[in-house]
């Protein structure tokens, strides 16, 4: 029962990891219509960024944390602004930009720090004991901002003005743009949102997992995984299958070991992307 | 009754001539060099030109597929397998290797055609990670996180090709039959691929029976990704899970992107570039994907046909 509870907390923990990398791809997918391969990038970018920031500059991990927002979010402006901007509407063209940005990233990291892992470890230890269950204090923390940073998303989202027009042009990017909602500022815009959040979740568990140029291709899978669960562009959706898939995964990792949990997921979403392609909480599927 | 759309009069095109006596010719080149560096460049340039190739298929119906590492697998590991069972003819092997990956596809095209732009990327990007984990979960088949070393070399007409002379002339073969069957394909369906391409509702409303073509294509491309396993594992004598990393379709897509998407000529020269790009860098070798990345960047920016197409459109404009 011990193990049964404490895989649901780490369940819980890797879920709301999922959900903030899900949120920024679905995000710029439903905004912009951009398939994002440099996610799992801006993921590791934020991580190094941070452990930059702790080693070389002697930085409180917190601020640390803070800059790896900053910069990931700041090239995620960059990048829409200068390049995305000008194919945003050939979904392939975008694909391959975002491809190509990701290697060049990935290289750019390998140069400077190497290709071993790097020593970056959570400032804080220990566990919370409760009866005969115990849970990692890093987990908790690392949950608890998870979850600050996805309702902080919601309030962007459905309570300021910036996050109505985000919503508008996701909805109808003509009848938005009639309105008066200008894509050249609001596209930039969602994409460094979704990009900070990327660096946000690096920063935050990069630390507690492993820090190598490595990183990012399982982030990657694990984002295209949860995204087409929940439904391409969908964030309710994207929420959701993101905590199905932590949980999933933690479970089957305790009682079965291997992989065979992830082979279960990947071929559960073969199958929905195949025969309801809008996923579990998708509304329509863009060009499918 | 008449065809929609006409056959093409001449079965191969000037470009499909060109590629055909490219690989020709780089029969003659194992003869002229003993040099270990060359046989080594020409091994992974003639896998990568194979694995290319099946990419640039489906892309000829704006169709871009991450699952050729998937399909290599099972060409590689049908070879591997066959080897542990002393089945080593090279005429054999071949048809397995092509076969048995396209029949494999025949269902899954089934499924994944249904799908079409941003959502076919994503499928095939889920069926190679599947692949990946399939060849971990399935030791007694596949050997494992182990893979299968030790295959015996495959025989040709009774001879064991066994060095690297011959490793080469093999690779040399496996390219020049994928180049045939992917240009007798390509030019036979060219309008039906280009109609496809262009606008595939318009091209439906019209009468063309889309889902056979894309069907074909998909099962077609399956097979030559196959063969390039099958190439791979020749080389390599092992057959392991690290050589069909799903990453691997990156590299097979910026060799067709780079050298240009119009033309057979495009993964060819592509992959010829950037694998000698790659071995100039020496033991820097793994800053190769930052080379693959910004130039797909510069492609995708300014030259959208890639080299073979930009330089196609400046010999256009000088005549």
């Amino acid at each position: 029962m011990e193990q049964f509870l404490q895989a649901g907390i780490i369940g819980v923990s890797l879920g709301a990891q999922y959900a903030l990398l899900a949120l920024g791809f679905t995000l710029i997918f439903g905004i912009l219509g951009v398939v994002n391969f440099s996610h799992g990038g801006f993921y590791m970018l934020g991580g190094y960024v941070a452990f930059a920031c702790v080693e070389h500059l002697g930085l409180p991990y917190p601020l640390a944390v803070l800059a790896a927002i900053l910069v990931t979010a700041a090239l995620g402006w960059v990048f829409e602004l200068l390049l995305i901007e000008r194919l945003v509407d050939d979904h392939l063209a975008t694909l391959m930009l975002t491809l190509g940005l990701y290697l060049v990233m990935s290289t750019v990291m390998l140069q400077v720090f190497g290709p071993l892992a790097m020593d970056f470890r959570f400032p804080v230890t220990g566990a919370l004991r409760a009866g005969p269950i115990y849970a990692p204090l890093e987990n908790l923390i690392v949950l608890a901002i998870c979850l600050m940073a996805i309702l902080g998303l919601w309030l962007v989202l459905f309570r300021t003005d910036l996050g109505r027009g985000l919503r508008a042009l996701a909805d109808d990017r003509q009848v938005a743009m009639a309105q008066g909602l200008r894509p050249r500022i609001l596209f930039p815009a969602a994409f460094a949102l979704a990009t900070g959040l990327a660096g946000l979740t690096g920063a935050l568990v990069t630390p507690i997992l492993s820090l190598s140029p490595g990183v990012a291709d399982p982030v990657l899978a694990t984002s295209f995984l949860t995204v087409i669960l929940g439904g391409l562009g969908s964030l309710g959706g994207a929420a959701l299958a993101a905590f199905i898939v932590g949980i999933v995964e933690a479970y089957t990792s305790v009682y079965f070991g291997g992989s065979i949990g992830a082979l279960v997921l990947f071929v559960l979403v073969l199958l929905l992307l195949v025969f309801r392609p809008q996923g579990l909480l998708g509304r329509e599927a863009r060009g499918a | 009754m008449t065809p929609l759309i006409p056959r093409a009069r001449f079965l191969l095109g000037g470009a499909e001539i060109a590629a055909i006596l490219v690989f020709a010719a780089a029969f003659a080149v194992p003869t002229m060099t003993r040099s270990v560096l060359v046989y080594s460049v020409m091994n992974q340039a003639l896998v990568g030109v194979v694995a290319a190739q099946s990419v640039w298929i489906m892309l000829r119906m704006n169709l871009l597929s991450f699952a050729s590492p998937a399909f290599m697998a099972i060409g590689g590991y049908t070879v591997a397998i066959a080897g542990q069972h002393d089945i080593t003819d090279a005429f054999v092997l071949t048809a397995a290797a092509f076969l048995l990956p396209a029949l494999v596809a025949v269902p899954l095209g089934a499924l994944v055609l249904r799908l079409k732009g941003t959502y076919f990327v994503l499928v095939t990007f889920v069926l190679s990670q599947i692949m990946q984990l399939l060849l971990f979960e399935t030791p007694g088949l596949t050997g494992g996180s182990n893979g299968i070393s030790g295959i015996p070399p495959v025989t040709f007409l009774g001879t064991e090709l066994a060095t690297n002379k011959q490793v080469v002339l093999f690779a040399c073969g496996i390219a020049l039959l994928a180049t045939i069957i992917t240009a007798c394909l390509t030019r036979y369906f060219r309008q039906h691929f280009a109609a496809i391409e262009e606008n595939e509702i318009l091209a439906e409303s019209l009468g063309l029976v889309v889902w056979r073509y894309k069907a074909l294509g998909f099962v077609v491309a399956a097979g030559i990704a196959g063969l390039a396993g099958y190439s791979l594992v020749t080389m390599l004598l092992t057959a392991h899970p690290s050589s069909f990393e799903s990453g691997t379709a990156v590299d097979f897509i910026a060799y067709t992107i780079v050298g240009g998407r119009a033309s057979i000529l495009g993964p060819v020269v592509g992959t010829a570039s950037l694998v000698y790009a790659t071995n100039l860098f020496g033991t820097h070798g793994q800053y190769a994907q930052g080379l693959y990345g910004a130039l797909i960047l510069v492609v995708v920016l300014a030259l959208r046909g890639g080299v073979v197409g930009t330089v196609a459109s400046l010999v256009r404009r000088i005549r």
